[in-house]
């Protein structure tokens, strides 16, 4: 059925999407470079102050060679996600009782912006952590 | 937890992928800066969070961007409602590089001009290479129903491309 729009879909296919530009790139590389953490069942994010920094820092780069003045940011927004709760199988513990695990994943993310340079910086930081509800048996 | 892309590159995936997930970041964007942010805030979720899950990572990625993209529509409502900002700035986006071949210009408005639940059909089969059943996944909608979608799509783009042509 599809077939008869082949040839619409190979124009389509000729389309070039814009790529992402320098400046986001950057701060996605900053992003990846920032060092992250895990410990045991428990996960920790640590990327949020250098990732951070490493981005301030490429915005200080990329605006550095025709803005002698770097960008004074403000907080503009803050939000903390919904959490996201998931409900997994009862387990038994090393003590014989009974335990459901249960995992709990949330974002806090914080907006800043500089009306100056009009650039943003977004600082997002996931959590995810596993823990367990005591259950009673009798 | 086993990573199951533990040897990807992600700096290299994503320059390979970038620009047509920036084009599916378009889709919820209304300017040049939303569509970057739309991008960072999804791409960075998916690699904090999901880049060591098995499957397609394009599909998870993409959920990651509908994801950012909602929280920015809610976000820009309530900054447009405040501002009182009015028209379409969604003409403000490039979306494609200028093309030189008339027919693929007129292709790339005439996409502009599809219903945004049609729209977002093409896009995500054309370049994202999702399936309809992923694409249903997606959208939360059947596979039949995104093939319609798919079907009336094309004959919109169709019908747009000849108008023009005769115009």
């Amino acid at each position: 059925m599809t077939d008869s729009y082949h040839d619409l879909e190979q124009a389509l296919r000729a389309l070039r999407p814009t790529a992402p530009g320098l400046a986001v790139t950057a701060r996605l590389a900053a992003e990846l470079d920032a060092p992250a953490s895990r410990s045991g069942v428990v996960i920790a994010w640590s990327a949020g102050l250098a990732a951070a920094a490493a981005t301030l820092a490429a915005f200080a780069f990329l605006a550095g060679a025709g803005e002698p003045e770097a960008p004074t940011y403000q907080l503009v927004h803050a939000e903390r996600s919904r959490p996201e709760v998931q409900l997994f199988r009862p387990v038994e513990l090393a003590d014989g009782s009974y335990a459901r695990p249960v995992r709990v994943r949330w974002e806090d993310t914080t907006r800043w912006e500089d009306a100056r340079t009009q650039t943003r910086l977004i600082d997002y930081r996931p959590n995810d952590q596993l823990g367990f509800l005591s259950l009673e048996t009798h | 937890m086993h990573d199951a892309h533990s040897s990807q590159d992600w700096r290299a995936w994503f320059a390979r992928n970038g620009a047509w997930l920036r084009l599916i970041a378009c889709q919820w964007a209304r300017s040049e800066a939303d569509a970057d942010d739309v991008l960072q805030e999804a791409f960075v979720r998916f690699w904090k969070h999901q880049r060591h899950l098995p499957g397609n990572p394009n599909a998870l990625v993409v959920t990651s961007i509908r994801r950012s993209g909602l929280d920015l529509l809610r976000r820009s409502d309530r900054r447009a409602l405040r501002e009182k900002v009015v028209g379409d700035d969604q003409e403000t986006v490039t979306w494609f590089e200028p093309e030189s071949d008339p027919r693929l210009a007129a292709l790339a408005e005439s996409l502009k001009l599809l219903p945004a639940e049609q729209r977002e059909i093409v896009v995500l089969k054309v370049w994202g290479d999702l399936t309809f059943d992923e694409i249903g996944e997606q959208l939360s909608i059947s596979p039949n129903t995104a093939a319609s979608r798919w079907r009336y799509s094309m004959q919109a783009l169709r019908r747009n491309i000849i108008a023009r042509t005769h115009d």
